[in-house]
């Protein structure tokens, strides 16, 4: 029986990313639609969230209108259709500082959010070097440093080194330095009995190509599109990350993956929005059914 | 469609929005080190005088622009960004507004005021929103250069 109710919940989309963004190498291979979705993870008491997308008061209509992201909806609605609201959520694991992952703090009044150290401080590095060195900025906002301050000062931020295990029962954290962001971070949720973890990969992965190659019986790794640090270290992460799910490719779940609904229950809400059930815990009527 | 004069005041200004941007940046990010409990972040962080600096320069440009009636309301948020994050620096660096004397060796030594340096901060960042939003142009996320948006320069 699970611990937990997972559900990957989508925000916004862009209807044609370029492959070659997803899956390193992969030019002119055509577009595949890019969901934006946050993790919902529900149980022993507690609701917590990887990522928090961004917030369209800030970014939405540039990121409309400039770069065709569509169909942007605020948590409060995202989260409804789970019976929840944004101050139910009581943990967040924010697994890189990019925007649109990480862009939405102010909604979440209750919540601590966890988040490596090292992509605090490297941003800091980042920024004290001359414009020249701007591209190392990429993403980054400077009100969402600004709201990361206000975090640590409420004491609502809690800087973590390297791994951490039992964050919350059965919830791992774990470091993956130098990869797609200096401090980017993935998180495991062991669900009860075995062969039942479940790894949340943020951007470690955008689709089931960089875990698994496009030949099923003969898989490899693809690091995905964009890496601060290395393609060597992403490649380490997906290994690390697959002995986490037991080897199941399958319980290595990439938020951006479009896929997710042909692997698991899923369905699209009133505002078109999908709903995916990875988990669901005793008691918890399904979200999808 | 922008007028000629107000295409070039907006080719000649992003830089120095980009660096008012960078200078809130910075200062957000020492008080970031200072809330987490960095012992480095006093006020001779080296980060605190790197934006001392940039914000000279971004300062220097701003007031030798001449704005056309299109661009005033921008030109204003940016001088008023830029009077914000004066502040918020003579806050961080224990100077009076103006001042051009070095930190003491007694204030380097003691960690920031975040309570006293943070509102200016905040209050530049919503300037240089708001200048954002007035001209095209002026993002506050470099969105060319990040992973979301690699489908539009692809």
């Amino acid at each position: 029986m699970n611990r937990y109710s997972i559900w990957v919940m989508e925000f916004a989309h862009v209807p044609d990313y370029h492959l070659s963004g997803l899956i390193y190498g992969a030019h002119n291979q055509g577009y595949r639609r890019l969901p934006y979705c946050y993790v919902v993870i529900k149980g022993e008491g507690q609701v917590a969230m990887v990522d928090v997308g961004y917030n369209y008061k800030a970014y939405g209509e540039v990121l409309a209108n400039m770069y065709g992201v569509r169909n942007w909806h605020p948590p409060r609605e995202v989260l409804a259709e789970a019976g929840l609201k944004p101050e139910d959520i009581t943990s967040i694991f924010i697994t890189h500082a990019h925007f649109d992952h990480m862009g939405n703090i102010e909604d979440f009044p209750n919540a601590t959010f966890y988040l490596q150290e090292r992509e605090l401080s490297k941003w800091v590095w980042a920024m004290s070097l001359e414009r020249r060195f701007r591209w190392l900025m990429l993403g980054i906002d400077p009100g969402d440093i600004l709201r990361a301050v206000d975090l640590a000062r409420q004491g609502r931020l809690v800087c973590v080194n390297g791994d951490r295990e039992g964050v919350l029962p059965g919830i791992d954290l774990h470091a993956a330095f130098d990869t797609h962001t200096w401090g980017s971070m993935w998180v495991t949720v062991s669900n009860g009995g075995s062969g039942n973890a479940w790894v949340f990969c943020g951007d470690l992965a955008y689709t089931m190509e960089n875990l698994r190659g496009d030949d099923l019986n003969d898989p490899h790794y693809i690091p995905v599109g964009l890496a601060t640090g290395s393609q060597v270290n992403l490649i380490m992460a997906s290994e690390a990350m697959l002995k986490a799910a037991g080897g199941d490719v399958s319980h290595v779940i990439p938020p951006h993956e479009d896929r997710l609904k042909d692997m698991f229950p899923s369905r699209l809400t009133s505002a078109n929005l999908r709903i995916t059930e990875v988990a669901l815990a005793r008691g918890q009527a399904s979200l999808v059914r | 469609m922008l007028d000629e004069a107000t295409t070039i005041y907006t080719l000649e200004s992003r830089k120095c929005f980009e660096d008012l941007r960078r200078v809130a940046a910075q200062i957000a990010g020492v008080l970031v080190l200072a809330e987490a409990g960095g012992k480095s972040a006093t006020p001779d962080h080296p980060m605190l005088k790197a934006a001392a600096q940039l914000h000279r320069e971004a300062v220097d440009q701003v007031r030798s622009r001449q704005p056309p009636v299109a661009a005033r309301a921008h030109h204003e948020f940016l001088l008023r960004a830029a009077d914000s994050l004066a502040a918020a620096l003579a806050a961080a660096l224990g100077l009076q507004l103006g001042s051009a004397a070095a930190v003491s060796t007694a204030a380097s030594s003691r960690p920031l005021q975040t309570a006293a340096i943070l509102p200016p901060v905040r209050e530049a960042y919503e300037y240089l929103q708001r200048a954002s939003n007035v001209l095209p142009g002026f993002p506050m996320v470099a969105f060319e250069q990040a992973c979301c948006a690699g489908h539009v320069h692809a």
